[in-house]
């Protein structure tokens, strides 16, 4: 049994005037344990929105429009946001954010604000018991514990709070961590000094599978087991590294490709091309591709039908006409 | 502690704390080496004596120990008016910034309403609509229904731009509940914000029950600052020349809100580290 499951989610955003800005459409995926699922795509096209719905925490104005997300085959939708905040959140999926900087709170010791997450899920825990499983856990996860839990973030360095904001978000051991854009604030060694951290802790079992979302292809290529290319709020295609990354199908993967610097011999020579254009306006019907005003090879029809997902040399693409 | 500490680093500070602890030693140490009695009536109008050293009001009465009592009473009415109007602004400024949506447009409606009605009209009205029974505490709630707005609102604006903050994002994310929220990631960063409302609003409390008392709607059965002031100005002290009837208790006045103003800014300099030299 797979125990992530996505449904063709669908989720969108209630404005003011009672419009429905559709943020996210169709997305489907299922994750085995231990597997890391990449999401990558430029700003604006629904990752974060997809995390949000993926945890079942709807803040207004986002709310669900159709679709299920199972955590090994128990669904959490339609829960009430106290059920979700008890017993999904950090102990199912638990998500580790963007900003090392501003993700902990400045007036407050690193050991509290651990300990707040832990008494908000578990009655009746003394102070000095949540300090010692505190303990115990930092140094499993390789930080100084006594100098590290006892100071101001302010104290600390980027990375060892990103660190940190690590160890607290998977205190729980929850089954699927969803990181976002979880190093694009620090500096490339920092970087991967966190990301092994965090693969370090997948391999420990602290977590069983984590999504991994960013807009850095490279880094993906390093860390994913699969890669899901996401344009404007669907899935452009979904396969393995290999596959996305060497062998796109899909034209907006192959423009993102050509995109791309990387830092690889006779880069140099290789002029990145930009995609022209600008991703759709959500908030009024599309027909037809979203991706076809912007698309090298749209044909005429690709403005008028509706994409459907094919498989396509192993993948799932969302493109009539890729081979 | 180490604010503390910084604090008393700060001259203005140590000047306004001592000009505020001297006050308070006034009205609570003065009494025991000076014959304190509001009761007895002498000479009217006796100027400044070895008798009374501050002369006597137009009943005969000792200007010293009207001063002691009034003082009294004007420090009470300041920090209670100062006490509530900090907490129910402070906690309708919270709700409404953090909760948003419509809770957030009709607190911030209302707030706006009396921001607008002028403040001492509407304490004026108010006092001279109860005739019976204008106690001093009553007086503290008048000043306090009329001044909320102001921390309501510098509060409101201050929670609702913390709430879209990354780390208040991840303690939602980890499950924290909203007043857990509040209480642990909001009301540490308004603190020192909220401290400083309430010292300018137990200043403005004084002024304002000394403004209402002096024009004869202050409490009709203690002695305060203001009701020394209004007693000097019906029985024409001025005209008469008798300066010991309203320049000791304006003195007062003056000398306790200067002392919280002069604490208040130097407190800003401390707890906001940009302003530290």
């Amino acid at each position: 049994m797979p125990i992530f499951e996505v449904d063709n989610l669908s989720l969108h955003y209630l404005t003011r005037f009672g419009d429905k800005i559709p943020a996210v459409s169709g997305v489907s995926f299922s994750m085995e344990k231990g597997e890391v699922l990449g999401i990558a795509g430029e700003s604006g096209c629904g990752k974060s929105t997809l995390v949000n719905g993926c945890m079942g925490l709807f803040i207004p104005p986002l709310n669900p429009t159709s679709g299920d997300v199972r955590v090994a085959g128990e669904s959490i939708m339609g829960r009430t946001p106290r059920d979700i905040r008890k017993n999904v959140l950090a102990r199912k999926v638990a998500m580790i954010p963007q900003g090392a900087f501003n993700s902990l709170n400045p007036t407050r010791k690193i050991k509290d604000l651990a300990a707040d997450m832990i008494a908000s899920h578990e009655q009746g825990v003394n102070k000095k018991e949540i300090y010692g499983r505190l303990r115990e856990r930092f140094i499993l996860i390789g930080m100084d514990a006594d100098s590290v839990l006892s100071a101001f973030p302010i104290q600390l360095t980027a990375g060892t709070r990103q660190r940190c904001v690590i160890g607290i978000s998977t205190l729980l051991n929850p089954q699927v961590v969803i990181a976002d854009e979880p190093t694009s604030a620090l500096d490339v060694s920092t970087q991967k000094s966190v990301i092994k951290m965090i693969f370090d802790l997948l391999d420990k079992g602290i977590f069983s599978s984590m999504i991994f979302i960013t807009h850095e292809l490279p880094l993906l290529r390093h860390v994913a087991d699969r890669i899901a290319v996401m344009y404007a709020g669907e899935f452009a295609e979904l396969g393995t590294t290999q596959q996305v990354i060497f062998d796109p199908r899909h034209p907006y993967t192959r423009a993102l490709m050509g995109a791309m610097l990387s830092a690889e011999p006779g880069q140099k020579q290789k002029k990145p091309t930009a995609i022209e254009g600008a991703p759709p306006n959500l908030a009024k019907p599309i027909t037809g591709c979203r991706f076809a005003a912007r698309c090298p090879e749209a044909r005429p029809d690709c403005k008028t039908t509706t994409q459907v997902i094919r498989i396509v040399g192993g993948r799932e693409v969302r493109c009539a006409y890729a081979e | 502690m180490k604010i503390f500490l910084n604090l008393l680093k700060s001259p203005s500070f140590l000047i306004g704390i001592s000009l505020f602890f001297l006050t308070i030693c006034f009205a609570v140490f003065f009494p025991f080496f000076y014959h304190i009695d509001v009761r007895t009536m002498g000479v009217p109008m006796t100027p400044p004596c070895r008798e009374h050293w501050l002369g006597t009001n137009h009943l005969g009465i000792d200007m010293i120990s009207l001063l002691v009592r009034g003082l009294r009473s004007s420090l009470y009415v300041g920090f209670l008016a100062g006490i509530m109007a900090t907490i129910v602004g402070t906690l309708l400024g919270v709700y409404a910034g953090f909760k948003g949506g419509w809770q957030d447009e009709v607190i911030t409606l209302i707030t706006n309403i009396f921001v607008v009605i002028p403040q001492f009209v509407v304490l004026v009205l108010i006092s001279a609509s109860m005739k019976e029974g204008r106690s001093l505490t009553l007086i503290a709630i008048i000043i306090a229904f009329t001044s909320w707005t102001w921390s309501a609102r510098a509060v409101r604006a201050q929670s609702s731009s913390l709430k879209s903050r990354d780390h208040i994002a991840l303690a939602r994310v980890n499950g924290n509940g909203t007043l857990k929220i509040v209480l642990y990631q909001i009301l540490p960063y308004l603190l020192s914000y909220v401290f400083m409302v309430f010292i300018i609003q137990t200043a403005s409390g004084i002024i304002s029950e000394s403004c209402i008392s002096m024009i004869g709607l202050g409490p009709y059965d203690t002695v305060s600052l203001g009701t020394i002031l209004n007693e000097a100005m019906r029985n024409e002290a001025l005209s008469d020349g008798a300066w010991w009837a309203f320049v000791p208790a304006t003195v007062l006045i003056s000398v306790i809100v200067f002392a919280f103003y002069v604490i208040n800014t130097s407190m800003e300099g401390v707890f906001n580290p940009r302003l530290r030299k």
